[in-house]
């Protein structure tokens, strides 16, 4: 199904889905009214060469103010849609009540906590279906906004100013989105996937997230990850969060904020050049050798 | 109304709703960012009063130009304009004092939030007055060389006095709120 | 032919000594010359924006396209907007403002010409300091609106978005300068008779306009010299890091943002309301509403900016207010529409290419205003902005709107400024290629953005859709292309062997249409009686004139 805000499958999506559907039927009925009305004119007041000048009219109150009341009254009718739907598309945060997952923009990827477990991760965000979640949108930089357009309305992350929006599911499945307010170079490249499971499978995911990987002690991954920890990945990755996190990086489905799928091919082809995939992105161009991209390749992919 | 003076109180209406703006920024990181309070301690109400004395006063000054110019009394009017444009001056002097000292210590408008918004709110002010000055002596130049017998030139002193009434106006909002920490 | 109600104008003021050729033109204080050369620099810039348009749908027209780079992309998309804006449709309008008000007022010139003249080359030089950024480090890349604080230092390190600043603040005490000359021209120079009720509806937006941008411009200027205060002093209004306020930006920006996109529209209103009676051979219908309404629209534009913020999170009830007031402005702004039909209603039809234009004018505005309604419904906006819907949107007011009603008065009013009509054949086939390539260009901008697309972005994945939409959405741009080149064609032959237009080619009846064609220096050499608001109507109609017909108002 496409990711259409028309493809709702939250009761917020929906409620929104619903409004939307309304107001364009309405909207179109002046839209067909006013069309119609400009082709009757020009076909049935065509004037002919040597015509007298017509009957020289300069208005009439009574039509006008009707012209003036109607739509005002039409206007009114799509407010008190606005007020009540804007209510249940986005009901208010009960006060005390803590946010379940944390969203903190960056240039270009979306770094992801969830307070109650301690689970960091980036990008694609996991959670059960049929619970309401509130989450908390931050930036780490630059105003980035988050939307999900099946989920949920867009909500803007700004620096200084953290947002709430209401995230639920009433199905399971994978739900894109993007970032949506202009944030640089690579703001066409700061996907979101919202990967909605049933309890059972969430459980596992979180339980998995909140170990560490399963390393082989030796082989290519092993000396993948003693390569990780001496070429400064930490660096970025770790200690000043430029980067994503990449603890369970093996588990994701794409790579870069969706813009790759997580294949071997396409984790090598990054390494070996970060800026052939994204270009303007944070992550330089390390020059690594074939080598060593085998070894890092080896240890990220087993890093589930 | 003449045209000259119907133009200028639209470009002062324009002025106005831009200075507006910018004490809105004073006035809203003054209350957001907390550390307001601290600088304005930094700044010295009763000598910026004294120096603002002459401002105020030079519109006084600037008015009695006006009149003797349209009673053509040349000589007068322009005593009066070389007045104004000392008083201007003389403000700007204490402003300057007042600049130098918060820079001294440390206050700059790359400090903090009241350094960006004092500066940017007084420094726009000081150019208007500055401009101010650049035309009043090229009044004062006109009427030392006798150009004000053409009775479109003695306009333009009643013209300009209307932009040096709204600069000195923009002042006492900005004493007001800055120096005397109304509205905050 | 005299009578007491005749103004005859005093005798003309010594003019300087004509210089023929260019430069006539650089040291004009002409206000028709002035007009001219605002609508040539206006026109080299359209020119300029719609090349930037191309290369940014050539790069969209597939899924992951690697025709430009980001950075090429971002910084063209910029100066896309920022053109499209500053440098073509505003000065375009305030140009045509500057060649028509004095005529249709009965007055020699503008109130200050020598004002007049600078603030034209105040727009033409800030221009250039805008362009130079292409070779000065690189153009502004952070959007026509600038949001803080991906436009600070730290995000935004050339000097683009000083060259950017620093032009717009140039162009901006250009167009205020002209703004509030025209305004004076039309308070203290109207012509013995017209008072302000008589005035052309034309004149009348004019100077509504002139009020908003009065009080517009300023908080752009607040926030342009906050940015660069920022930049290049290191200080802190925008940056959250060091208290400032990433949001504050926004609330300057868009109390300028939104009233501009009416001082965008109000002059396009005024040329369709002389457009579409004169070709409907009747008066407009409902001369007061039409005014009145679009006087609300002046007052009313300043409060209901926040609609461009319903996503920023600032809460239920600052979200509802706007909302209030967004679809408050739309009553006003929607009843023009049926006295625009209403004039048609009833009358002799002359289908020139003028008139096409006007008529198209009024379906495409209505698109446009229609999706307008759907963002003030707050959580549609929640869905929709930022998207490919709002692209369609304001280039639906902007460009089925305004340019629309742009070319509807050059082609009236082009025999006027020089004696010559536009070739009526080669107006035909640039109206219906305007017309079809800008709805291919733009009405399937609509469905991409319901789809998920959002704007401002180099590239975009292969999702279902995306791809065949933009592909005809490139077509469409380029079917515009070629309708750019028919009208450069038109008015390149056109003034070489165009038909000769006479005074009044169109049997209109406002007072420009007695001027000769093009009008002599001094505009009039005399001014007819003006009795009503169809001056020239009572002039052909003495048994019938308007003060007669019409017993309401005169």
């Amino acid at each position: 199904m496409t990711n259409s805000p028309f493809n709702g499958v939250s009761p917020q999506a929906q409620a929104i889905s619903h409004v939307f559907i309304i107001s364009l039927v309405v909207l179109a009925f002046i839209l067909v009214l006013v069309l119609g009305l400009v082709l009757f004119v020009m076909i049935k007041f065509r004037g002919r060469e040597g015509e007298a000048e017509p009957p020289q009219i300069f208005g009439n109150k009574k039509l006008e103010i009707t012209w003036t009341v109607v739509p005002g009254l039409i206007l009114v009718f799509l407010f008190i849609l606005t007020v009540i739907y804007a209510n249940r598309s986005d009901p208010s945060v009960p006060k005390g009540r803590q946010p379940d997952l944390v969203v903190i923009a960056h240039q270009w990827w979306w770094e992801l906590k969830y307070p109650q477990t301690g689970v960091v991760t980036a990008n694609e965000i996991h959670m059960p279906v049929h619970k309401k979640w509130l989450v908390r949108i931050e930036s780490a930089d630059v105003i980035h906004s988050f939307w999900v357009p099946r989920l949920a309305r867009k909500m803007d992350a700004i620096p200084g100013h953290p947002n709430h929006i209401w995230l639920e599911s009433d199905s399971t499945g994978t739900y894109w989105g993007t970032c949506s307010e202009y944030c640089g170079a690579q703001h066409a490249g700061m996907h979101i996937r919202v990967i909605v499971q049933n309890q059972k499978d969430f459980d596992a995911w979180s339980n998995e997230q909140q170990q560490g990987p399963n390393i082989p002690q030796t082989g290519d991954a092993a000396k993948g990850q003693q390569l990780f920890d001496q070429l400064t990945c930490l660096n970025c990755h770790a200690i000043k969060n430029i980067g994503p996190n990449l603890t369970h990086v093996g588990s994701r489905e794409t790579l870069a904020s969706g813009v790759i799928t997580n294949t071997p091919e396409n984790m090598a082809r990054w390494l070996h050049n970060p800026q052939a995939v994204k270009p303007g992105c944070n992550m330089p161009n390390l020059y690594l050798t074939n080598e060593q991209v085998k070894y890092l390749v080896a240890y990220l992919e087993a890093s589930k | 109304m003449h045209k000259d003076k119907m133009i200028m109180y639209m470009v002062v209406a324009t002025e106005a709703v831009f200075f507006t703006l910018l004490i809105l920024a004073y006035l809203y990181f003054h209350k957001s960012s907390g550390t307001g309070a601290k600088q304005t301690a930094l700044l010295d109400p009763l000598r910026t009063f004294f120096f603002s004395l002459f401002l105020f006063s030079s519109s006084f000054t600037v008015w009695r130009a006006e009149k003797n110019v349209d009673k053509r009394n040349f000589g007068r009017g322009g005593f009066w304009l070389l007045v104004t444009i000392l008083f201007g001056a003389t403000f700007l002097v204490g402003q300057g004092i007042e600049w130098t000292g918060l820079i001294h210590h440390g206050e700059t408008v790359s400090a903090n939030l009241f350094g960006t918004t004092f500066f940017t709110l007084t420094g726009f002010h000081g150019m208007h007055v500055l401009v101010g000055l650049i035309v009043l002596s090229i009044l004062f130049g006109l009427a030392v060389l006798g150009d004000f017998k053409n009775s479109k030139t003695a306009l333009s002193v009643g013209v300009f006095a209307i932009y040096w009434h709204f600069v000195d106006i923009v002042w006492v909002f900005i004493f007001t709120i800055v120096y005397l920490g109304v509205i905050s | 032919m005299t009578d007491s109600n005749t103004t005859t104008l005093s005798a003309p003021i010594s003019l300087p000594r004509e210089y023929k050729g260019l430069l006539s033109w650089i040291t004009t204080i002409d206000h028709k010359q002035i007009g001219i050369l605002y609508l040539a620099m206006t026109f080299f810039y359209f020119l300029v924006g719609g090349i930037e348009a191309i290369f940014m749908r050539i790069q969209l027209a597939v899924p992951n396209n690697t025709f430009l780079s980001p950075n090429s992309y971002n910084e063209i998309f910029t100066m896309h907007g920022t053109t499209m804006i500053f440098l073509v449709v505003m000065p375009m309008l305030i140009g045509f403002a500057n060649y028509l008000v004095p005529l249709m007022i009965g007055s020699r010139d503008i109130a200050f010409p020598r004002l007049n003249a600078l603030g034209f080359w105040l727009l033409f030089f800030g221009s250039l300091m805008l362009y130079f950024s292409f070779i000065g480090g690189g153009a502004p890349s952070a959007g026509w609106f600038s949001y803080a604080p991906l436009s600070e230092k730290p995000y935004s390190a050339t000097p683009g978005l000083d060259y950017w600043a620093l032009g717009l603040l140039l162009m901006g005490v250009g167009t205020v300068s002209t703004a509030i000359n025209i305004n004076v021209t039309i308070l203290k120079y109207r012509v013995k008779g017209m008072s302000l009720k008589r005035l052309p509806l034309f004149v009348w937006m004019v100077f509504i306009n002139g009020f908003i941008i009065l009080f517009a411009l300023p908080p752009l200027n607040a926030a342009l010299v906050m940015l660069l205060v920022d930049r290049q002093l290191y200080a802190h209004f925008f940056q959250a890091v060091a208290g400032g306020s990433a949001i504050m930006w926004q609330q300057y920006f868009w109390a300028f943002g939104h009233p501009e996109v009416y001082i965008m529209i109000l002059p396009a209103w005024g040329m369709i309301s002389e457009i579409i009676p004169v070709f409907s051979r009747k008066p407009i219908f409902g001369y007061g509403f039409v005014a009145g309404s679009t006087l609300a629209i002046g007052v009313l534009s300043f409060a209901v900016y926040a609609h461009h913020m319903f996503a920023v999170g600032l809460g239920h009830p600052f979200n509802i207010a706007f909302a209030f007031s967004s679809m408050a402005i739309a009553v006003p702004t929607g009843i023009k529409i049926f006295n625009w039909i209403a004039t048609m209603w009833g009358g002799r039809i002359r289908f020139t290419t003028s008139m096409k234009y006007a008529i198209a004018f009024i379906v495409l505005f209505t698109i446009g205003g229609l999706s307008g309604i759907t963002f003030a419904v707050v959580p549609i906006d929640w869905q929709v902005t930022d998207t490919y819907y709002v692209v369609a949107h304001f280039h639906y007011v902007l460009f089925g709107g305004t340019l629309f009603g742009i070319f509807a008065g050059i082609y009236y009013w082009f025999p006027k400024m020089t004696g010559r009509l536009l070739s009526e054949k080669l107006g035909n086939w640039h109206f219906w290629l305007t017309f079809i390539g800008f709805n291919l260009t733009f009405f399937i901008q609509h469905f991409v953005g319901l789809l998920g697309m959002p704007r401002r972005v180099y590239t975009y994945p292969n999702l279902p859709g995306w791809g065949w939409m933009n592909m005809v959405s490139t077509i469409g741009a380029f079917v515009l292309g070629i309708s750019v080149l028919i009208f450069l064609w038109n008015i390149f032959i056109s003034l070489r062997k165009g038909k000769p237009a006479g005074d009044n080619p169109w049997e209109a009846w406002t007072l420009e249409w007695a001027a000769s064609s093009p009008p002599a220096p001094h505009n009039f050499e005399l001014v007819p009686p003006v009795n009503g608001r169809r001056p020239l109507w009572d002039l052909q109609h003495p048994d019938t004139p308007d003060w007669k017909l019409n017993k309401a108002e005169s």
